[in-house]
């Protein structure tokens, strides 16, 4: 029994907290994935750029001076008016078409090929890391945890919080999942739709852009890191259900927790495939995911 | 190698009067097939930059044969089917005289088929796989650079002197160079009287060794041995500090684990870092000083690394090997490349004809306060190691 405990708590649960911290990563990038396809029906593959994005524009505020705790809501903040112009600009002139879903995947993966090559232009090929301003770990329960996946796991949950609270406690919202319920009755409803739309956009990438500043200082910012959690991502949103916020949120910690886990007993290279064999399996036998559509989770 | 006001203006005034005939002034064209996207980037730029700066100094000169380097580019990717694809597009409609900048071992090994099949000469200044060179060694293929037995020598020789004995763990990317990297150096240790306490190999580009760690830690090893590189060794180094695995442990690795492209980002978790290494831009000549200032200005500031100082040091060979033979066609070259000593910032380096490896002198160098130190040095006859070639 005593081993049994011993090695629930020195290696199970380090195991699982760091799943936590991982998972708290990925599900800030799928958040903004899922309310993307949720509400606008785009796949945003380019969702993975605007987190690159975000990694630059900490860089380079970092550079200017700015504190670090500062950019965590600034960056956000100035890709908001990015995401919007690119909604208005760039999607919704083909949104409209028979054919919005190949035109829109093909539109954000066109964008997200452009991304990658400007910031590699802009800020060249190397690695650039801000500086981790929580140092060192603490001990929880015996468990050691570096702090900074600690404040990960715990500023993950205040995101999640906030967003849903957005979505489901303000009058933004509402006028958001109406517009995703029924776009025509919501419009002669009075609901400014194309607003609402272009700011949702804006929403989604720019929580993207949140999960480049708060993973920097662990996972470095260079050009073509887009691609470390999209896949990831992606799983994510399907298995949790497309426009599921709840979904998405407990999709990303079962998933993590699996890899996490399994890492003990197989290779954790073994764990990605086993990941996108459970993907395939729910694809198949459920294929709205865990948690449905938006408007409704 | 240093070009002069007359010399250009000569080689210009040449260039500029023969520029209406065909024959003397067609440029030689060097195809680069380099990574310029993807994790292995940084390496890839630093071989740009060698290559470009020795082309220029080259063509400043008089070029090759009296002819000009033309160096024209292919994204390789670091990934061995777009390499293949691209160095047949490099071959047959570019019609290059000669290849190189191939990063990935296992893009070395497929272009080398590519470039057997073409009847063309390629060489490699950065895979450090000993196959190249060994069991799957190709009379088309030669490599400038240290392979990782020579590294391995250089570093293990340096611990034998640092400890009497400690227990390793390995840690590794999933793929040729990776593999091929913790064997050798496996080897070595081994037989300089350390213990093996287990190893680990992990995806190219991953991102959190969070999940690896567990073991790691399970193997309490004195020494860890990683062959991770570019953008993988700053994340795998910074998380072995967030996570205290590397306290306590002397960290070593391959020689392109730790260089300037990734220094400044891993900071302090790079700390006490020793590699073996073909070169050092600390190595106190004439020539390498020139050379590292040469290399500053074109890079706006980056000092060259071992890729951009064996990339440099490739061109070099091929003016040397292609004025003894008095051509660049490949069964004169390849006769001329075997056994050409030829100057670079290293020192004096000599092409093996048994196996198409060059021979140089190895040093162990030590990251301290963010920068490399050179802590001892290997003759190269020591270091080169055995020919393991049988094909030729």
């Amino acid at each position: 029994m005593e081993q049994i405990i011993d090695y629930i708590q020195f290696v199970l649960a380090s195991q699982m907290l760091n799943g936590l911290a991982i998972g708290a990563a990925v599900i800030m990038m799928a958040l903004g994935l899922t309310i993307i396809f949720g509400l606008l029906d785009v796949i945003n593959m380019a969702h993975g750029e605007f987190y690159a994005i975000g990694g630059f524009v900490l860089m380079a505020l970092l550079g200017l001076g700015v504190n670090f705790w500062v950019c965590i809501a600034l960056v956000p903040a100035l890709l908001l008016p990015f995401g919007y112009a690119i909604e208005r600009t760039l999607i919704q002139p083909i949104f409209h078409k028979g054919d919005r879903h190949i035109l829109t995947l093909l539109l954000t993966f066109g964008l997200s090929i452009i991304f990658q090559d400007l910031l590699k232009i802009i800020f060249g090929p190397n690695p650039l890391r801000p500086e981790n301003l929580l140092p060192g770990g603490s001990e929880i329960f015996g468990i050691f945890m570096p702090n900074y996946r600690l404040f990960l796991i715990v500023a993950g949950g205040a995101i999640v919080a906030a967003v849903w609270a957005l979505i489901y406690k303000t009058n933004f919202g509402a006028m958001v999942r109406s517009a995703a319920f029924d776009k025509n009755m919501a419009g002669s409803l009075g609901v400014p739709v194309r607003l609402i739309y272009a700011g949702t956009f804006a929403l989604g990438i720019s929580l993207a852009g949140l999960s480049g500043v708060l993973l920097a200082p662990i996972y470095t910012v260079f050009p073509t890191m887009g691609h470390d959690f999209i896949l990831m991502a992606f799983t994510v949103v399907i298995v949790g259900g497309l426009g599921s916020i709840t979904g998405a949120v407990l999709a990303g910690i079962l998933l993590t927790q699996i890899q996490a886990i399994a890492s003990l007993y197989i290779s954790p290279v073994w764990t990605e495939p086993l990941i996108f064999g459970i993907m395939v399996m729910v694809l198949v036998v459920k294929p709205q995911g865990l948690f449905g559509k938006f408007g409704h989770g | 190698m240093k070009p002069n006001l007359k010399t250009m203006a000569l080689a210009s005034g040449i260039i500029l009067a023969s520029a209406g005939t065909v024959d003397a002034a067609d440029p030689i064209k060097i195809g680069v097939l380099t990574p310029l996207s993807g994790t292995y980037t940084v390496i890839g730029q630093q071989v740009k930059w060698g290559l470009e700066l020795a082309a220029r100094e080259i063509n400043a000169s008089g070029g090759v044969l009296g002819r000009q380097l033309v160096l024209t580019y292919e994204d390789s990717e670091a990934n061995p089917a777009v390499a293949t694809q691209k160095a047949e597009k490099l071959f047959q409609v570019e019609k290059v005289d000669f290849l190189t900048g191939t990063v990935s071992s296992g893009a070395t090994l497929a272009v080398g088929q590519v470039a057997e099949r073409n009847d063309t000469l390629m060489a490699t200044t950065v895979s450090f796989s000993s196959a190249i060179t060994g069991s799957k060694c190709s009379p088309n293929v030669f490599r400038v650079n240290a392979h990782a037995g020579m590294q391995a020598a250089a570093l293990a020789a340096w611990l034998k002197q640092d400890r009497a004995s400690a227990k390793v763990y390995f840690m590794g990317p999933d793929y040729e160079m990776g593999r091929n990297t913790v064997a050798v150096f496996k080897t070595a240790a081994t037989s300089s009287g350390f213990d093996e306490a287990g190893e680990v190999y992990a995806p190219l580009g991953n991102k959190d060794y969070s999940n690896f760690f567990g073991q790691v830690r399970a193997a309490r090893p004195d020494v860890i041995y990683t062959s991770m590189a570019g953008n993988d060794a700053v994340r795998l180094f910074t998380q072995m500090q967030e996570y205290g695995v590397s306290k306590g442990v002397q960290v070593v690795g391959s020689a392109g684990t730790v260089t300037p492209a990734n220094i400044e980002a891993m900071g302090e978790s790079a700390e006490g870092f020793v590699t073996g290494v073909g070169y050092s831009p600390l190595i106190d000549s004439a020539e390498n000083k020139a050379f590292v200032e040469a290399f500053r200005k074109a890079s706006e500031g980056t000092d060259p690394d071992l890729y951009g100082a064996d990339s440099y040091g490739l061109l070099f060979l091929y003016k040397a090997a292609a004025e003894k033979a008095g051509s660049i066609e490949t069964d004169k070259l390849r006769k001329s490349l075997e056994g050409t000593e030829w100057q670079t910032p290293q020192g004096t380096k000599k092409m093996r004809a048994g196996d198409h490896q060059a021979e140089m002198p190895m040093y162990a160098v030590r990251v301290e306060n963010g920068s490399f130190t050179i802590a001892s040095k290997v003759p190269g006859g020591d270091a080169i190691g055995k020919d393991d070639c049988e094909r030729f």
